[in-house]
């Protein structure tokens, strides 16, 4: 290959990267570096992207199973890493629910409530189940 | 030239990044045994992903080598010496001893999946442990391999027995060449993947167990060592994932080989091509079939299958086949795209001559998407050996003393393990290109003709490698 050939090539390897740059940097704003959204996206959708401290009326949000199945389907619950994970479990059958990754376990009565809470230390993505029925209800989402 | 050539890099990367933005309901999460799974890459990664690629094939296409450099490579340093027979005895029978111990667990313990042995030892230490070990110590299962330590050792006593006096070996079919073993990792993979008692330790201690008879009837009608070589489904898998570890284990001796050295020498025998698109269509499957695109599309077959009078579980069975084949056949399509733009170059290669003479490009690749796609499971779920190796049957034992352990989470993180998935596949896409050059420069007598057949490859690479990245933030919100 002719040296002006490569030189042209490295040329325009350096354009992809510098472009990249502006482009990343320039995106970079308002997709990369912000926080995801904080607000979990069962229940009410009021509760915005703030911090628990500066919001203690943040909604708790609850998954309602009804006929052992999550009415609305399989649904996420959104985290970031450190922050205190708290959800509700509402059931029309009585069963054990299980987080995955965390293994908490809590037993909800037939009708009853289950209450979460526990410290968001692990980032990744868990399954939420029935334990006895094997039924995914929920899917939580632990961000960095 | 170069507008052609950037055009087409830049094509396979716009359509990477215009998948991404994508978006798509909340994926089901798939394997029973993982306790947690992996955060989509962010759009911010992908984006730089994406532009190294690009860089790395411009780069790559100024700088490369004019002479082809792997193709006879030197001998390899010697780094250690064994006793061959010693070492094979050693390795052969801890080998009959694991699988001996997890085929009973899988029988005789509790059938629930995350508390036998035989799962996680099948899927995590098997299946994605031994690609990681061939490659950070070569050839390691060839050393461990049960059913040809066994066939082994009956060949030996039988020898003694009958004095030397053993009948020839069938000759292995030439036409049969690596079938077996592509359609072996395509039975493995729907097992893992589409079966829906993947998970249960009985039924999976069952099949290793016919595995291993099928492979004993192979060995001892056409000789251990040919069958091994071609149609020892796990054996050729595990081995080719070998060839690109910089060490190498020859007789008792281990070596350290100039790396990607050992790749070129791949005998392009028949159903070679086959099992390497079965490599990467199964693992790209199985990260589609977590992805919201087929969230959304697998209710629409399974409900055409069981219009058909399937029940839901074998309709749900059918639709996961049908797309497993499909996405397998994507990739052994997007292959032959390439390779017919490459005919185009010097029509007097048949298409079925360049397919054979480049698919070993694609097992750095076909490593990449593994270590993307189970690199976290790895990480995690081997820990679960640690409690299960205690309590092999689930039964309460603690026979090493480990059985309450537990998985810690926190070895890696999220950003740590985008990091080594997306390093991966820049690698193997590095070392795909430059294993193309050098056969190229083989192939074509002029340089010219040499750069202008990897434009073709380099657009399959750009595309597998794009693929393999939009299946990490196929995911994304």
């Amino acid at each position: 290959m002719p040296a002006r050939q490569r030189l042209s090539l490295i040329a325009l390897a350096v354009v992809v990267i510098v472009v990249a740059f502006v482009l990343i940097r320039g995106s970079g704003g308002d997709s990369g570096d912000t926080p995801p959204p904080v607000a979990a996206t069962l229940g009410a959708r009021s509760a915005t992207a703030t911090s628990p401290a500066t919001a203690p009326e943040k909604v708790v949000p609850t998954v309602v199973v009804r006929n052992g199945k999550p009415v609305g389907g399989v649904k996420t619950l959104r985290f970031r890493k450190g922050e205190q994970i708290a959800f509700r479990v509402r059931s029309d059958v009585a069963d054990e629910v299980h987080v995955h990754g965390y293994d908490v376990h809590r037993d909800v009565a037939k009708g009853g409530m289950a209450a979460f809470s526990f410290r968001g230390t692990i980032d990744g993505i868990f399954v939420v189940e029935l334990e006895s029925r094997g039924e995914q209800i929920a899917s939580l989402e632990v961000t960095p | 030239m170069i507008h052609r050539r950037a055009a087409l890099a830049a094509a396979g990367a716009g359509v990477a990044l215009a998948c991404v933005a994508v978006a798509g309901p909340d994926a089901a999460l798939a394997h029973g045994l993982v306790g947690r799974e992996d955060l989509p890459i962010p759009r911010w990664l992908f984006a730089w992903a994406a532009a190294v690629v690009l860089v790395v094939s411009f780069v790559g296409l100024a700088v490369l080598w004019p002479r082809p450099r792997l193709e006879d490579p030197p001998d390899g340093r010697r780094l250690l010496r064994v006793p061959a027979a010693a070492a094979e005895a050693i390795g052969g029978a801890l080998g009959i001893a694991a699988f001996a111990a997890v085929a009973y667990a899988g029988l005789a313990g509790t059938q629930t999946a995350t508390a036998n042995l035989a799962p996680t030892a099948i899927y995590v230490v098997f299946w994605v442990g031994f690609p990681f070990a061939s490659f950070l110590f070569g050839d390691v299962f060839r050393l461990l391999n049960p059913w040809r330590a066994a066939a082994r050792a009956v060949a030996w006593v039988a020898g003694r027995l009958a004095r030397g006096e053993l009948p020839a070996p069938l000759p292995y079919p030439e036409r049969l060449g690596r079938w077996p073993v592509a359609l072996g990792i395509l039975g493995f993979a729907w097992v893992e993947l589409v079966y829906a008692n993947r998970d249960d330790p009985s039924q999976l201690a069952v099949m290793a167990l016919a595995y291993a008879a099928a492979q004993l009837i192979g060995m001892s009608l056409f000789g251990i060592e040919p069958w091994s070589r071609r149609a020892d489904a796990f054996g050729v898998y595990f081995g080719l994932f070998a060839r690109l570890s910089p060490l190498r284990w020859r007789g008792g001796t281990l070596e350290l080989r100039r790396p990607l050295s050992g790749v070129p020498s791949l005998a392009v025998v028949p159903g070679t091509v086959a099992v390497l698109c079965v490599m990467i269509g199964t693992t790209s499957f199985d990260g589609f079939s977590n992805g919201p695109t087929w969230s959304s599309l697998a209710p629409h077959i399974q409900s055409f299958f069981g219009d058909l009078g399937l029940g839901p579980e074998h309709a749900l069975e059918a639709a996961f086949t049908v797309g497993l084949l499909a996405v397998v056949g994507i990739i052994g399509g997007l292959y032959r795209m390439g390779i017919a733009g490459m005919r185009s170059i010097d029509p007097s290669r048949s298409s079925e001559d360049l397919a054979r003479r480049f698919v070993h490009t694609l097992i750095p690749i076909a490593l990449a998407y593994v270590v993307a796609h189970y690199f976290s499971l790895l990480a995690y779920q081997v820990q679960a050996v640690a409690y299960l190796a205690s309590d092999p049957l689930g039964n309460g034992s603690n026979l090493l003393g480990t059985a309450s352990s537990t998985i810690d989470y926190g070895i890696i993180t999220s950003t740590g393990i985008w990091y080594v998935q997306v390093a991966a596949l820049v690698l193997g896409h590095a070392c795909g290109l430059a294993l193309a050059h050098d056969r190229a420069l083989v192939l074509y007598r002029s340089p010219r003709d040499a750069t202008r057949s990897q434009y073709w490859m380099l657009a399959v690479m750009v595309a597998f490698t794009s693929l393999g990245l939009w299946l990490l933030s196929a995911q994304a919100q």
